[in-house]
């Protein structure tokens, strides 16, 4: 989004305060001495304040903007928001400061460039986040004026619930089978499929990637075989906010033995899956929980 | 607030006491040292990265450095007490650094210890040395605003020094067109070291030999049309009437009633620039009609007087004439005044006096006579008399015969009032240099003389030169010239070297540019200037309006030169003239699609507008030849022009 001219409000800053009144002694001072050299200097600094108002202004003009819409993160951790600056101008913008929520980060954009900025917004309890706009703020050059933006991009905060739980996966618990399967598993090397991101690294088929290859990751037949239902309906005696969090550990667990497994909770269900888009899904769906708005 | 960083506290330290140097005539020394001190030890703390002093350390250094700075100058109020407290608090200020917010205090400080040493200065090359500190400051600034990572400091003086070229036309249109006051506000407390220079309020023979040894400018004077001759070249300043024995007196009371003078001879019109002298009194020739110098006054004696003491510099249009004819006889108290001597004192002066008048009744012979007798008894003329005692007048006149303008005017006047003739001292500048590089003449403190009125019945006050008749080549030319060469003392280049001397001169004009055309600038000034841009009865209120008017412009231009650089625009000329040919068409309809090259997009502007085809084909290939493939005989000068000429209309025809 780019950030146009109608759009950029622009104060001085508290700083920018106290010089106003130092300018206006330098002024009087001026005209009592009738020292036109005092005044020249007055009027100089003066004028410069005038100019820095034009230049403040300007680091935000025409800026482009971009946000990741949707944002993963746990409860109680951290959520990186990355923004994208982008400047087709021929002049740098240093010192662009980006707040969403009640999270802040500097950054700057440099001529004719993209540059990415990162915005750490604590995640303090479950639930989806929506964000309407984030701001744009800037003190170049001197800190003397702020000049800000609003920018109305919506960005959607997934907070899933903390992973806590003491319970293990059932079917970890129900029979060994499954703890043998895995080991079994191992062993029961199936063939090869491409490599997709969040794999863990022992899947890894470095020798063929060694070899000059596309990046592959073993399989096992075993994995593939049992999927696992993760339900609401197992964890009887805790409470909501108990069980969700336990899900989500249990998401995680399976997600890292890269185990096949389906999520059902009240008025969902999340058919058997695995990798990357599957995790988000059940874990968006964990966060989303009884409408919950965080 | 972000701690700072060693180069931070370096820099601001820099520019604080680069600030501080502007000070280093009107401040004690001690006081930059004591900034430079707390730099040091704040600059040497940072560097082995602990944090600002504890903070009853800071208040006992506060309380101590203020109870000094109060011992020396016993007031906090007033220019250079101010100035010397401010600036220690900045030192302390320094030493307690710890976060940005205290950095950009300090910079506040600096500012207005630039204007501060501005207020009571009138020299070019510190407004621009205070300029050059504040574009250090505003390079600091920046740097603290901007930590990023931290660039090279390059870019940041280059970033600053286009800022202050954005802001110097504003503040011309400031400066030329904001609104002067006639006075000050309240009146401005007399700083104890702003000197008196030039004459006195009091004059013994012996004081006009140190300013004539002073270089110093007293005034300048332009003359609206042809100057008097030298003979006529006396600039009145300080009369005296009272002598104690030892030393003149005079006041400054105002006549009560306008003297009765008839003037004649030609008038001489002119504009005395005076140097502030922190006296009252305004230099004129002999004998003022008028001046513009508002609420001035003329005194009894006929001297301009100012109603407070010049501590700026100032212009006051004149015109004075050469003769004047007194039409009232001197009153008795006046007489009685001007006849009076001390009881007793210079007996050999009185009974030499009295031995002439009864040789010589006739008033105007008895100057005569008196004149004759410096011209021939061996009175010689030094800048270096001996000392007088107790009967400072019989002890010149018949013992050391050798003295300056001073002795002379003031052992004539004795001997006039000792033979009846009422007489007075009149002190002044006489002569001065013609500088012929600007059509002006400078009056330095070494043109300083004393000369002598006399009272004639019928006539008025006469003046009488009595040292003209020691050195008469002193009445035409500078002090120097005519001091004896065994005791000359002045500078010895003077007059020797022929294009030194031109030099001199030519750095004078250009300061007398400067002093005409910035330090006097005034409402009168505004004014003229409003009548240039043919703005009819100039008043405030219309300047404010001009003001306003051109403020807006210049805030136009300065939007467009800030965002002009937004557009992105390629450094290749040939890109710019595509680009330009792609507005043209776009205005005409057809804007290019981002996906198109040139080729292309001449095709389908000549799908669409056959009118143009053959042009657009034409720039378009032009451009991919230059681009991408150029062959001898193609000029990016030859394509911008054709993209220049090239006008499509909006509809084909």
């Amino acid at each position: 989004m780019r950030i146009s001219r109608r759009r950029i409000y622009i104060l001085p800053t508290r700083f920018g305060m106290m010089l106003a009144v130092i300018l206006a002694a330098m002024l009087i001072a001026g005209l009592n001495y009738n020292s036109n050299l005092g005044l020249a200097f007055a009027f100089l600094v003066a004028s410069l304040t005038l100019v820095t108002m034009h230049h403040c202004n300007r680091n935000l003009l025409g800026i482009l903007v971009d946000v990741t819409t949707e944002i993963d993160a746990f409860a109680g951790r951290e959520a990186g928001v990355d923004f994208v600056l982008r400047n087709e101008s021929n002049v740098d913008r240093p010192d662009v400061e980006i707040r969403i929520l009640s999270a802040a980060g500097m950054g700057r954009s440099s001529a004719r460039n993209e540059d990415l900025v990162s915005v750490v917004v604590a995640a303090p309890g479950r639930g989806v986040l929506q964000v309407e706009q984030f701001e744009l703020r800037t003190r170049y050059p001197f800190g003397w004026f702020y000049a800000w933006t609003y920018v109305q991009s919506p960005v959607t905060i997934f907070v899933a619930p903390a992973p806590l739980g003491s319970r293990t996966l059932p079917s970890n618990r129900e029979s060994g089978t499954a703890a043998a399967a895995e080991t079994r598993g191992d062993e029961d090397f199936s063939g090869l499929r491409a490599y997709q991101p969040g794999v863990p690294l022992k899947h890894m088929a470095w020798k063929s990637l060694a070899r000059g290859g596309e990046a592959a990751v073993r399989t096992y037949t075993g994995l593939a075989a049992q999927p696992e239902w993760l339900e609401w309906t197992a964890l009887e005696g805790l409470d909501t906010e108990a069980r969700l969090s336990q899900l989500c550990l249990w998401v995680l667990e399976s997600d890292g033995a890269q185990r096949p497994y389906g999520l059902r909770i009240p008025g969902t269900e999340i058919a058997p899956s695995g990798g990357a888009a599957h995790r988000f899904a059940c874990l968006r769906t964990l966060a989303a929980y009884g409408g919950g708005t965080a | 607030m972000e701690r700072v960083s060693f180069e931070h506290l370096l820099s601001i330290s820099a520019c604080l006491l680069l600030a501080l140097l502007a000070h280093v005539n009107s401040l004690p020394v001690w006081v930059p040292l004591i900034v430079a001190i707390c730099g040091a030890i704040r600059l040497m703390m940072a560097w082995r990265g602990g944090g600002a002093p504890k903070r009853w350390v800071l208040l006992t250094v506060a309380a101590l450095v203020s109870a000094l700075a109060f011992l020396k100058f016993h007031t906090f109020n007033g220019l250079p007490a101010g100035t010397a407290l401010l600036a220690l608090m900045m030192g302390l200020k320094l030493l307690e650094t710890a976060t940005r917010r205290d950095i950009y205090i300090i910079t506040l400080g600096i500012y207005f210890l630039c204007i501060a040493a501005l207020l009571n200065s009138e020299s070019f090359w510190l407004l621009g040395y205070l300029v050059g500190v504040c574009w250090l400051t505003s390079a600091t600034l920046l740097r603290l605003t901007t930590s990023q990572p931290a660039s090279a400091w390059l870019p940041s003086l280059r970033y600053g020094a286009r800022l202050l070229a954005q802001a110097l036309p504003l503040a011309l249109i400031f400066w030329l067109l904001f609104p002067r006051l006639g006075g000050p506000l309240w009146s401005l407390p007399v700083d104890s070291d702003s000197a008196e220079s030039g004459l006195g309020e009091s004059m013994s023979p012996g004081d006009i030999t140190q300013l004539a040894q002073s270089d110093e400018i007293a005034f300048r004077v332009h003359f609206l049309a042809a100057p008097p001759p030298p003979e006529e070249l006396y600039w009145r300043g300080p009369v005296f009437n009272d002598f104690n024995g030892r030393k003149w007196y005079g006041s400054l009371s105002a006549s009560r009633k306008d003297p009765q003078l008839v003037l004649n001879g030609p008038a001489y019109r002119y504009v005395v620039s005076l140097e502030p002298h922190q006296h009252v009194w305004i230099f004129t020739l002999d004998w003022l009609k008028e001046s513009n110098l508002p609420r001035a006054f003329l005194t009894a004696d006929h001297t301009l007087v100012s109603p407070f003491a010049v501590s700026r510099p100032v212009d006051v249009a004149a015109t004075s004439y050469p003769h004047a004819n007194f039409l009232d006889p001197l009153s008795e108290r006046l007489r009685q005044r001007e006849l009076d001597l001390p009881r007793g004192a210079n007996p050999r002066t009185r009974q030499l006096s009295q031995r002439l008048r009864a040789e010589h009744p006739n008033d105007m012979e008895f100057v005569g006579a008196v004149l004759q007798m410096f011209a021939q008894q061996p009175y010689y003329y030094t800048l270096t008399p001996p000392k007088l005692a107790d009967d400072s007048v019989d002890q010149f006149l018949f013992d050391t015969k050798r003295g300056f303008c001073g002795h002379y005017a003031s052992a004539f006047a004795v001997l006039m009032r000792a033979a009846g003739i009422p007489a007075r001292v009149v002190t002044g500048y006489q002569g001065g240099t013609f500088n012929r590089f600007s059509d002006y003449w400078i009056l330095r403190q070494s043109n300083a003389h004393a000369w002598d009125e006399i009272w004639i019945d019928g006539r008025g006050w006469i003046r009488i030169d009595p040292t003209a008749s020691i050195a008469p080549q002193r009445v035409e030319r500078d002090v120097a010239d005519s001091v004896s060469a065994d005791t000359a003392t002045v500078s010895h280049w003077r007059g020797h070297s022929r294009w030194l001397a031109d030099a001199r001169l030519r750095l004078d004009a250009l300061s007398e540019l400067w002093r005409e055309r910035v330090l006097t600038f005034n409402q009168d000034s505004q004014d003229r200037l409003l009548e240039m841009l043919h703005i009819p009865d100039p008043d405030g209120e219309k300047l404010v309006m001009v003001l306003a008017a051109a403020l807006g412009c210049v805030l136009v231009w300065l939007t467009w030169q800030v965002r002009r650089e937004l557009d992105a625009h390629s450094p290749d000329p040939a890109v710019r003239s595509y680009a330009r040919l792609c507005t043209k068409l776009a205005a005409a309809g057809i804007p290019r699609r981002a996906h198109e090259g040139p080729e292309s997009y001449a095709e389908r502007v000549a799908g669409l507008r056959p009118d143009l085809a053959v042009q657009v084909e034409m720039l378009c290939r032009y451009y991919s030849n230059l681009r991408f493939a150029p062959p001898a005989g193609l000029s990016v000068a030859q394509f911008r022009a054709q993209v220049r000429g090239f006008r499509p209309s909006r509809s084909p025809r």
